[in-house]
């Protein structure tokens, strides 16, 4: 992994792609070299659908490898949606094969003369790129098929729906899992709409031939690896809580604590929440033969994903998340598993973020073009959205845009982008994480509860209540940086609970990097990182204004406890001051 | 509130599942169930003292509470009243799990919705409270509840049997109303809103 491909799309004479030495960007990776790329390279006042834009998808640190969890990938740019730097991430195959080729991230660059749609393939041999215009508004399913006929079921694939190629604001960057299915997708931002602008429609990664990298230090990578499995598979989130009910298990908790978000941000509790839990969820799946634990890429541990079936037994998707379940559920007041799995696999097979989509149906409903709980309504709403109809394009750039359009006030977005499934009113520090991200509204973005064992930024009170943006802070930073590993996120239980976990995992990227690890190191590169994010989004004409929350959040008590955010915008003003 | 409106009359359902069946109760444990308790009391003490569950279950396992919805971080202050819904949950993951966690890291997080205890109007000793039972402590703990009986508002048991997946039907080889006898198939069929149901299981090994 130490070289870079770039493929320029917007040449004379067509694409032409060309590889280079690291450089200046050597030791980089996943969010770290994303967001690197972009902050350097992409011009922040240029249209993120224009030439000057750059999509940069980027495989973690020790990806490639035989790590446990190891299999995240990074994809940036500056978003259309935000307008701001955007890093969306993705489970799937594609780390894993595309770190095997040797590539530590594809730069697409420039964009085509015309409308032609390129295939592009990469495999040890070099770098294929043909124009294939039969691809056109294919849904990622039908497209995946017919990659399989060509090259077989064991490439891996990076694609966009029809979302991405109407460059909507709301498309994702598809990436295909371990039974070759376009369900993995990092769906935030906009990411699917800049691939597109790069007349891009699939990458086929075929790693055949290519041997797993290797650690320094075989011996301890091993040991280490073992013991980082060990903690994760004893652990009861990532042992027994995860593999059991998938991340769909908050949706019980989340509305018993009165934080679920349920008739576009109106309430804290949705009546039909046990009829889309986890724990029926996963009762559904087992009746009808599908699989309650289930890894999205090779080397998952944890399994937190699953197949849902149909009534029949027929695969419909990969098991709905707690976000999408919640977006297209109690935001939309549909208690439906059923229809919800179909909104998913639709979203998956247009390619749309389900967080945006389930928000911007939402509002939409607000609005009065459907009624909250109509699950058919929602559903051809979505099927607009795939065939590019005026309404669909609408709703497919997103709620910001659909609240525009249909005059509504409640619309919940940060930076453009849709506030996820907590409401923070009632979790008041996820909040101010929402608020101040670089990403827009996002929950990942502080998601590292390893913030307080990292010790980044000082140990903090847990019962100081001023201590909610101190907090943040640590845990944008803590994120930050294990984003840039690709390690998956929900490692951190273990971690936070386990301290032999913790240093099974130091270890094992010691042996692997042949560089010890230190608590500064991380704390040090979470903040490089957020810094090259600030800067790049200050340049392109972010201010304080845009860092926080609408108005109604202060404005509107939520039920059941009545709460409002109460968080101060100069607090929110002091996450950043380090 | 726990309570069923009083005119809401009662009725007796015992049914004999099979032991491979018993994690399909956990929807119905998590809508929330009655139990009739002695209240006034610290939560640690219901949990242990009244219910049976073992200490260092509750300190290891139980790591999120929610008392009338609102978060507890500590077991042995927090005090049920009568009428109170009392959830349990095994650790979450995602920062909103650890902010919900009890005396987390991240507790500040969520201070809005913190539970703190409140000077109590009810002089009565005994009550009801209601109890709901999520993901891991669901399928840990339901089953011995569901053995000792439980109360169920009609409305759920009738939403039960309505979405239980087919296979659960096999595996239920009896059930009584009231002390008679009735034919499994029959129970999904009858007219179960408007009624409070004390439901109590007998467990059989499957085969």
């Amino acid at each position: 992994m130490d070289k870079l491909l770039r493929i320029d799309m917007g040449m004379d004479g067509g694409p032409k792609a060309s590889e280079e030495p690291l450089g200046n960007y050597a030791g980089l990776a996943g969010r770290g070299m994303t967001s690197a790329i972009v902050a350097k390279e992409v011009p922040p006042l240029c249209h993120p659908l224009g030439k000057n834009n750059k999509l940069v998808i980027a495989p973690g640190l020790l990806s490639g490898s035989h790590a446990a969890q190891s299999g995240r990938v990074s994809v940036g740019c500056k978003s259309p949606l935000t307008g701001g730097i955007k890093e969306a991430n993705s489970g799937g195959q594609g780390a894993q094969v595309l770190a095997r080729l040797g590539y530590a991230a594809i730069v697409l660059e420039g964009k085509p003369g015309d409308d032609t749609l390129y295939k592009i393939v990469i495999n040890k041999d070099g770098v294929d790129i043909t124009p294939d215009n039969s691809l056109k508004m294919m849904g990622n399913y039908d497209l995946i098929d017919t990659i399989r006929e060509a090259y077989g079921d064991k490439v891996a694939c990076i694609s966009i729906g029809p979302a991405g190629e109407m460059k909507m604001a709301a498309a994702s960057v598809a990436f295909t899992d371990v039974e070759q299915r376009p369900t993995r997708h990092a769906g935030r931002g906009g990411v699917g709409a800049v691939m597109g602008s790069k007349g891009v429609k699939v990458i086929v990664l075929d790693d055949t031939g290519m041997a797993a990298r290797s650690p320094k230090d075989p011996e301890k990578f091993k040991a280490a690896n073992k013991a980082f499995v060990q903690g994760l598979k004893k652990h009861p989130i990532t042992g027994e809580g995860l593999p059991s009910f998938g991340t769909n298990i908050l949706t019980n908790v989340i509305n018993e604590a009165g934080a679920l978000p349920t008739h576009n941000f109106k309430t804290g509790r949705f009546d039909g929440a046990s009829n889309i839990s986890g724990e029926t969820q996963s009762e559904i799946m087992k009746a009808r033969g599908g699989m309650v634990a289930h890894g999205c890429h090779k080397g998952c541990v944890i399994r937190c994903s699953g197949i849902y079936n149909d009534k029949d037994g027929n695969f419909v998707t990969k098991r709905p998340e707690y976000e999408t379940v919640w977006a297209h559920g109690g935001n939309c007041g549909i208690d439906d598993m059923d229809a919800i799995a179909e909104l998913d696999r639709l979203d998956d097979d247009y390619g749309l973020d389900t967080i945006e989509m389930g928000a911007a149906i939402g509002v939409a409903m607000e609005g009065g073009v459907a009624k909250f709980g109509d699950a058919e309504a929602a559903i051809n709403l979505l099927k607009e959205v795939g065939k590019g109809s005026p309404l669909g394009r609408i709703i497919g750039n997103g709620a910001a845009v659909t609240g525009k359009v249909f005059g509504v006030e409640r619309v919940p977005v940060v930076k453009g982008q849709a506030l996820p499934a907590y409401d923070p009113r009632s979790v008041q520090g996820m909040g101010v994480t929402y608020a101040t991200t670089t990403m827009g509204a996002d929950h990942t973005a502080g998601y590292a509860v390893t913030a307080n064992v990292l010790n980044v930024g000082g140990s903090v009170d847990p019962l100081n209540p001023e201590g909610q943006v101190e907090l943040s802070r640590n845990l944008q930073i803590a994120t930050a940086a294990i984003d840039a590993t690709g390690m998956c996120l929900f490692i951190a239980f273990a971690i936070l609970d386990q301290p032999e976990t913790f240093e099974a995992l130091v270890d094992m990227i010691g042996a692997f990097t042949g560089q010890d690890l230190t608590a500064d190191d991380v704390t040090e590169l979470g903040k490089t990182i957020l810094t090259f994010e600030r800067d790049f989004n200050s340049r392109a004409g972010f201010t304080q204004k845009d860092d926080r929350l609408p108005d109604f959040f202060k404005a509107e008590p939520l039920p059941p406890h009545n709460v409002t955010f109460d968080v101060k915008d100069e607090d929110l003003d002091r996450v950043f001051n380090w | 509130m726990a309570s069923e409106p009083e005119n809401y009359s009662t009725l007796n359902l015992k049914l004999t599942v099979e032991s491979d069946r018993l994690s399909l109760f956990s929807s119905l444990l998590g809508q929330g169930f009655t139990l009739k308790v002695r209240t006034r009391c610290s939560l640690r003490d219901l949990l242990c003292g009244q219910l049976g569950v073992r200490s260092d279950y509750v300190d290891q396992r139980i790591q999120t509470i929610f008392l009338d919805g609102k978060t507890v971080d500590d077991v042995d202050t927090a005090v049920i009243r009568r009428d109170s819904t009392l959830a349990l949950s095994a650790a979450m993951p995602g920062l909103a799990g650890a902010t919900l966690r009890r005396g987390g890291a991240y507790a500040a997080m969520r201070r809005q919705i913190s539970h703190q205890n409140k000077a109590g109007h009810d002089s009565v000793a005994n009550g009801v409270v209601m109890m709901k039972l999520f993901n891991l402590v669901a399928l840990e703990l339901g089953p011995g509840l569901l053995k000792q009986g439980i109360w169920v508002r009609g409305k759920h048991m009738e939403n039960f049997f309505k979405k239980v997946p087919d296979y659960f039907w096999p595996g239920c080889r009896a059930a009584e109303i009231d002390g008679t006898p009735l034919t499994v198939e029959k129970i999904g069929h009858l007219e179960w809103k408007h009624r409070q149901v004390f439901l109590k299981l007998e467990v059989k090994e499957n085969g």
